[in-house]
């Protein structure tokens, strides 16, 4: 008792003494109180059924059964997933992959010339960049013109069905491979220059070098990245889909994200948009936990 | 350790077949990656007769023109939406880098109280997204009623949970003996904030401000929402509404469109062009910056060992 009585005399005393301290912290705390906590508590309208000017009236577990019963569930479920696949799982070796080619790059100028070219493309918005791709993949587009050299017959690709989850790889590879390969390049060159020479001196030839020295040295962030890319598994990228989308292909790619948006807010309806956006959630916080408990059995290291 | 050329990076510079190919292959891959923009700002200053029948691969422009820019300049949609974008953008990361330099401080001092229970706080902040919905409804007339104002969205993105945390990165690499002598010599922390860590943390401080600067200027999605009038409305929004919703009767005018003046007969795409090249310039304005603070070591070849 006397040792909590002590202690709560010096944090007050050390609070007296920093309250300045404390007093910055109060304009951040406040945000996230107003902007975040606000909002998680808003999600109850899940359980309501919304009124822009009375009380929202109790609704129970109907929009939770609209969403069981709804045909159109499955395959947005599916989409999300599938794009994440190709994103999270085929996509994501490439950036390791092409962190080694740059590092093999002998010539340094054209190294630099390849890295600052291709980290661009990170910091445009997707709204740019859908512009850029629109005109890119138009039948007079770059593409079409490519294909055309070799006869054949040019492709509407943005309003092609069996294409445009491609689209959509290919334009997330296109912005992502060097900003992404960022983690691997480093990772390859903190490597020892003397694991190098030892390898050289018993005659390893580059194929070797790389499979038994370099690779090697990107497990780890490669399992890291991974584990942090499980927990936006269910996102599969709202703001690509959303300005790559269009009515002609808008069922092959309608993910759970944009399907919140569109009867949220285009459609009005709050609380069935908010019932989808908490299951998702749900999920997500799920997946979140589970692959950080996993990751801190495997390799010690969690996501936090 | 540190070496200008560390690492196996650029040691060897024998010219071997293997070499040829893959700079060939890697040069094929950056071209996929600019040739697409420099086709964009080709069509832009290209003559309006002829961008019509441009090819994808060019990369020079067909004739010589600025009208599309002269346009995008006098359009009555375009000029409000680019000041309203540079507006937001300047407010809302001088807001971003107060709340995220001051939190930060606090949050690197060893002896703050409830640290841990805040620091966790901030995780699932960032972790959980409540998602649009809940926050749209903080946002309407029950809540706060920032519906319509551009105070929605400079408040919505004021601190960005990852950054703060590569902020206190940056805070902790200033020495903790310069807080503690200046805490010494009766500073208060408002003045060891601003005339301590404020020059030692300069280029930190800096790439931080750039980050915040790109995700403001590229922030479309809930400035279309938000922004309910037309004429407080984005850059990113417009162009969204026009390039990639096709929706060129708002940008031109439905005066325009129905007489067949010299407005109606320029080419949509080369307008769209020019559009987006507007939007891009800031960023490549920033981008050497980023770089330069950011990616520094990486480009070098160069890592602390």
């Amino acid at each position: 008792m006397q040792n909590r009585g002590a202690r709560l005399r010096r944090n007050v005393k050390q609070f007296r003494r920093d309250w300045v301290l404390y007093a910055l912290l109060v304009p951040t705390l406040t945000f996230f109180i107003v902007f975040r906590v606000l909002p998680i508590l808003n999600m109850r309208l899940a359980f309501f059924d919304y009124s822009a000017r009375k009380a929202w009236t109790w609704a129970g577990l109907k929009y939770f059964e609209i969403i069981f019963s709804s045909p159109l569930m499955g395959q947005i479920v599916t989409n999300t997933l599938i794009i994440s696949c190709m994103k999270y799982i085929l996509l994501f070796p490439f950036f390791a992959v092409f962190a080694i080619l740059l590092s093999e790059m002998r010539f340094s100028p054209l190294r630099k010339f390849t890295q600052v070219v291709s980290y661009l493309p990170h910091f445009l918005s997707w709204v740019v960049i859908a512009g850029i791709w629109i005109s890119f993949l138009a039948r007079t587009g770059a593409v079409n013109e490519i294909r055309g050299l070799f006869g054949a017959q040019p492709i509407d690709y943005m309003t092609d069905k069996s294409s445009i989850r491609w689209v959509l790889f290919y334009s997330e590879g296109w912005r992502s491979l060097g900003w992404d390969s960022i983690v691997y390049f480093t990772a390859i060159l903190n490597i020892s220059p003397a694991l190098y020479e030892a390898a050289e001196i018993d005659g390893a030839g580059r194929y070797h070098i790389i499979r038994y020295i370099v690779i090697p040295a990107l497990i780890t962030p490669m399992v890291t990245m991974f584990i942090l890319n499980l927990g936006f598994f269910l996102n599969a990228g709202f703001d690509q889909v959303l300005n790559f989308t269009n009515a002609a292909i808008n069922s092959r790619i309608e993910i759970l994200d944009t399907y919140i948006y569109s009867i949220g807010i285009g459609g009005g309806q709050f609380s069935l948009a908010t019932a989808v956006g908490l299951l998702k959630g749900f999920i997500g916080v799920a997946l979140v936990l589970v692959t950080h408990f996993t990751s801190k059995r495997l390799t010690g290291k969690g996501v936090w | 350790m540190r070496t200008a050329q560390k690492g196996y990076t650029g040691r060897r510079r024998r010219l071997t077949f293997g070499q040829v190919v893959l700079v060939t292959f890697m040069l094929l891959l950056a071209l996929t990656m600019i040739v697409p923009v420099l086709n964009i700002l080709a069509k832009s200053f290209s003559d309006p007769d002829l961008s019509p029948t441009m090819g994808g691969l060019r990369v020079i422009p067909a004739g010589f023109s600025t009208v599309n820019y002269q346009l995008v300049f006098s359009n009555k949609s375009i000029m409000p939406a680019l000041w309203n974008s540079v507006y937001i953008t300047v407010v809302g990361t001088a807001l971003n880098i107060f709340l995220t330099t001051s939190a930060a401080y606090v949050l690197i001092q060893p002896r703050l109280l409830f640290k841990k229970s805040i620091m966790t706080f901030l995780i699932i902040m960032m972790l959980f997204d409540p998602g649009i919905i809940p926050e749209y409804m903080v946002m309407g007339k029950r809540q706060l009623n920032l519906i319509g104002s551009q105070w929605s969205i400079i408040l919505v993105y004021a601190v960005n949970v990852y950054y703060l945390i590569i902020m206190m990165r940056y805070f902790q690499e200033v020495p903790a003996e310069l807080y503690e002598a200046a805490r010494m010599d009766g500073a208060g922390h408002i003045t060891v904030l601003m005339r301590v860590v404020f020059p030692l943390a300069k280029a930190g401080i800096a790439t931080i401000t750039m980050f915040y600067a790109v995700v403001r200027w590229n922030e479309y999605f809930k400035a279309s929402i938000y922004l309910t009038k037309a004429s407080e409305t984005t850059l990113q929004v417009i162009l969204r509404q026009f390039v990639v919703l096709g929706d060129t009767t708002t940008l031109v005018g439905m005066s325009n469109m129905m007489s067949y003046n010299e407005l109606a007969q320029i080419d949509y795409g080369a307008l769209k062009a020019a559009t987006i090249i507007v939007a891009i310039v800031p960023i490549l304005i920033l981008y050497p910056f980023v770089l330069r603070f950011y990616t520094k070591d990486v480009i070098a070849g160069s890592i602390k060992g």
